[in-house]
Formats: C-alpha cells, sequence, structure tokens
C-alpha cells in the first residue's frame, strides 16, 4: 500500500504511547481481511464512491479504496460495514 | 439461516436512483436501517433489500436526499399472511383442522399387546375390549390402571399388565404366569404301578418295597413298587408279623416294552369339486364397525366354500389402522367321490401313529420299528410294531378307605 505518509493526529499519538487500542481511542477505523473474499470496515466513516470494481469508504482521515471484481456491499450500518466479491487490492489514500 | 429470518420479518427490494446513491446508502446506515444484497445496477441507480418495517422510513430517507424508490418487490411471511387474511374460508377451515387434529388424536386407533407368548393376542384383545379398550375409545376417559386390573383377574394365565397409551395408540404389555408345578401329598400312600407290558431293565427303589427286579417279565397293571412296607420282626422275637406302614412310593423303573398302534383311512373319500362358480362381496370395517356395500348375499349356491380376505390400511413402519377392506369370495363346489392317494395316505398314516407313539412313550427311545399298511373292508389300515425303551412305572395312589 503506498501513498505519501499520513500525519498522526494526537490521540492517535497518545493511544500508542499508553498501548491502547488506537480504534477505540482515536476514532481509526478497523480494517479485517479474511482471505480475498471479505473485508469488514469498523468505525468508518461512510461510502464515497460505491461501484462493481472499485469501492471508496470514508476513515476520517483517510479513504480506504477497495478494489476487485463482483464487489458488493452485503451489510452495513453506522458503525461497520461488510464488502465481499474478490477483493484484488486495498488502498489507503 | 438469515434469509429465513430476514424472510420471517418480510423483505423489501428497492431499487433507488439519484445523483449520489452512496449518500443514501450512508443515510440508511446512519439511521439504524439494516440493508443487504446493495448491488450497482449503473452509476446513479441501486438495488438493495431492506426489512418491511423500515420502508416507510427508508422512503423518507430517499425523498430527503431527492433519490427516487422505485421497482418495489415484496416477499415473505407478513406478505403471504396479508394475502391470506381475506381468505376466511381458508382460515376457517384451517381452524377446524387444527382442533379436528387435536380432538381426535385423543381417540385410540390401535391396540397393541407385546409380551405374551402363549396366551393368544386375540384372548387378550377381547377381555380389553370388554373394559372399554379398543378402537373408537376415548384416550383420555380411560382409567389404565383399573382396566390393566381387572382384565387380569380375567386373565388368570397372566401375571401382570400395563397399558400406556401414546396419542392413539394403546400399547398393552403383559407377562404370563409361571405355571406352578404339580404338587403331590406326600402323606397319601401310593404304589407304582407298571404302566405297560415288558421286560424290566433297570430297576430303582425311592420309597417303598420292590417287588421286582432287573430281567423280570411285567404286565400292564402290576405293582412294582408296594407302598405297604412291612416292618422288620426283631431277631429272637416270638412276634411273627410286626405289621406294617403306608408310604408313597417312588421309584424309576425302565423296561423294554412292545407297542402296535394302528390307524385307517377309508379308500373313498368325498373331495370338494369347485365348479368355477363364484361371487365377491365387499364390505368395509372402520373402529370394528361394518359396512357393507351390498344389500344381501343372494347366494344359490347348494355347497359353496366360502373365502374372506381381509387387507387392513398399513402406514409406512408397519403399523395398521383400524380400517380394512373385507372381501368375502363365494366359490361354488361340489362333493364327488374319489379315491385317496395311497402313498400320500400311507405317509400320513405312519406320521400320525409315530406322533403317538412319542407321546406314549414320553422321554423313552425307539429301539426297533416297523410299519405295515394293508387294504381291507374298504380301509387303508397302517400297523406300527415298535420296540421301545422306556419309564414303565406310574404312580398310583391308594383308595382313601384303604
Amino acid at each position: 500500500m503506498e501513498g505519501k505518509r499520513r500525519k498522526e493526529g494526537l490521540l492517535e499519538k497518545a493511544a500508542n504511547g499508553l498501548d491502547l487500542p488506537a480504534d477505540g481511542v482515536a476514532g481509526l477505523p478497523h480494517l479485517s481481511l479474511i482471505g480475498d473474499r471479505e473485508l469488514r470496515i469498523e468505525n468508518h466513516r461512510g461510502i464515497l464512491a460505491y461501484g462493481t470494481e472499485e469501492i471508496h469508504v470514508g476513515g476520517g482521515k483517510m479513504v480506504i479504496r477497495v478494489r476487485g471484481e463482483g464487489l458488493q456491499l452485503r451489510v452495513m450500518n453506522a458503525a461497520e460495514l461488510l464488502i465481499t466479491g474478490q477483493i484484488l487490492a486495498v488502498e489507503l489514500m | 439461516m438469515k434469509q429465513i429470518l430476514h424472510k420471517a420479518q418480510g423483505v423489501v427490494c428497492l431499487t433507488v436512483a439519484g445523483a449520489y446513491p452512496e449518500r443514501f446508502l450512508n443515510a440508511l446506515a446512519a439511521q439504524n436501517i439494516l440493508f443487504w444484497g446493495a448491488e450497482p445496477v449503473d452509476s446513479t441507480t441501486l438495488r438493495l433489500k431492506i426489512h418491511a418495517r423500515d420502508r416507510k422510513k427508508t422512503e423518507a430517507v430517499a425523498a430527503r436526499l431527492l433519490c427516487e424508490v422505485t421497482g418495489e418487490q415484496r416477499e415473505g411471511l407478513p406478505f403471504f399472511l396479508a394475502r391470506v387474511r381475506r381468505r376466511y374460508a381458508l382460515l376457517i377451515g384451517l381452524f377446524f383442522a387444527a382442533v379436528a387434529v387435536l380432538f381426535f388424536s385423543q381417540f385410540i386407533l390401535t391396540v397393541e399387546v407385546e409380551g405374551n407368548e402363549t396366551v393368544p393376542t386375540a384372548v387378550i384383545l377381547a377381555e380389553l375390549r370388554r373394559q372399554g379398550v379398543r378402537p373408537g375409545a376415548f384416550g383420555p376417559a380411560l382409567d389404565e390402571g383399573a382396566v390393566a386390573q381387572k382384565a387380569l383377574l380375567a386373565l388368570e394365565d397372566l401375571a401382570w399388565m400395563a397399558i400406556n397409551l401414546h396419542g392413539t395408540q394403546a400399547q398393552v404389555l403383559v407377562r404370563e404366569r409361571f405355571p406352578k408345578p404339580p404338587l403331590e401329598d406326600s402323606r397319601i400312600p401310593a404304589d407304582v404301578v407298571a404302566e405297560a407290558t415288558g421286560i424290566i431293565l433297570h430297576f430303582e427303589t425311592w420309597s417303598g418295597k420292590p417287588l421286582f427286579e432287573e430281567g423280570d417279565t411285567v404286565v400292564a397293571g402290576d405293582v412294582l413298587i408296594s407302598g405297604w412296607v412291612p416292618v422288620k420282626v426283631p431277631e429272637y422275637s416270638q412276634i411273627t408279623d410286626a405289621g406294617g406302614r403306608a408310604v408313597r412310593s417312588e421309584g424309576r423303573i425302565e423296561a423294554r416294552t412292545w407297542r402296535t398302534l394302528t390307524a385307517s383311512l377309508p379308500l373313498e373319500t368325498m373331495v370338494k369339486n369347485p365348479t368355477g362358480r363364484e361371487k365377491k362381496f365387499y364390505a368395509l370395517d372402520l373402529l370394528g364397525k361394518r359396512v357393507n356395500f351390498y344389500k344381501n348375499t343372494g347366494i344359490t349356491f347348494a355347497e359353496y366354500d366360502k373365502i374372506i380376505e381381509v387387507h387392513p390400511l398399513t402406514l409406512p413402519g408397519g403399523r395398521t389402522l383400524p380400517l380394512r377392506m373385507a372381501v368375502e369370495t363365494v366359490r361354488e363346489t361340489e362333493l364327488l367321490s374319489a379315491p385317496i392317494d395311497k402313498e400320500g395316505a400311507a405317509k400320513m398314516l405312519e406320521e400320525r401313529l409315530r406322533r403317538r407313539l412319542a407321546i406314549l412313550i414320553g422321554e423313552g427311545e425307539v429301539l426297533k420299528s416297523e410299519v405295515s399298511v394293508v387294504e381291507e373292508n374298504g380301509l387303508l389300515t397302517a400297523r406300527l410294531l415298535a420296540e421301545c425303551r422306556e419309564e414303565i412305572g406310574k404312580t398310583v395312589e391308594w383308595p382313601s378307605e384303604q
């Protein structure tokens, strides 16, 4: 995953310094990839773009770009969403 | 499993068209409206599924975001029930069917007896029928314990009975009584008497005074062991007869005997010959009640055989229901005189004689036997001559005045 280096926020620095989970303290998104078929994203900030080959998900200070084939938004609520399909790449921008 | 749960709550499949369909999805997520199966149709159109209860909220969200909701497709239990709701006859029928199943499953349809070996099942069923346990009886009205007790009093060969009601089946478990061994009163004096004529091969006296020994020839009726045992006169006594005491003689006496048995059959016999004419009558047996599918039999044959076939309705698994089709076939016959098959008859007579001999000698053995068959006076006569080794002692009690 390439891209320009993102600046750490204050809460994120505090979480890292105190060895606390950053997703809970700093509200960073939590990604769980199971094989290349399922990607669960918690703490998201909504869908920014939706298509069968690319889905963009807001992650606060970053955008999560999911590329693949036959992508589908299986389930979504305010806290987490589940993307299924043939996932080829996950990029953080 | 999730699909089943979704369908149970009712599913609505929507097609949403708008400039920014992603915002529509975010708005749904923000409102905690569960959706799934979202797939883009094109850049401005989405297809997704929601629960039926969230339809109004979804439409409100779509309206707020200037999206158009089209192509609604409904599936699931709530919509099915809504369609059925106005079918009053169906609902009433379903209700009565449920009540009928609940009510009629309380009636006994079959009575099964288990555990009997020598007591015929028909005898047990007949007694149970007298006590009220029969196909068509109302199960909750039966007192199984009381019925079992009354039936046991009537069926002396049974030691225990239990009746279990399982829905429409009455299961009757029984245990048979062990037969009491015959008791002999050892105070009654008795002799051991020869049952047949023969030569004694083995003589064993357990009580009483033996009157014969091995090698002696005895005739049927001879007293072999006497029940009167004289008291021994003391030596050097002047008493010549000290009397005796009466005992119950016991012993085992084996002898070689000769048995002659005969049996006869007539050489010509009357046989039934079917003429070819027959009639069939049909009837239905339901819960013991018979419904005839004919008014009267109207049999005009002078001589006939009646064959009744019963075909019960059987469920897969072997359980028979109390619904049976009875077919009565009446076949006309005529009596004709015909000679018997001599070879077959001779074999049958020989078998009969041997069986009778086996009963007579009991645990004894047949040492030699010879069967002769002759025709005389219109009869086929078989004669069995057998040399046997058997026990011939039989206990005969003294008459009470003796």
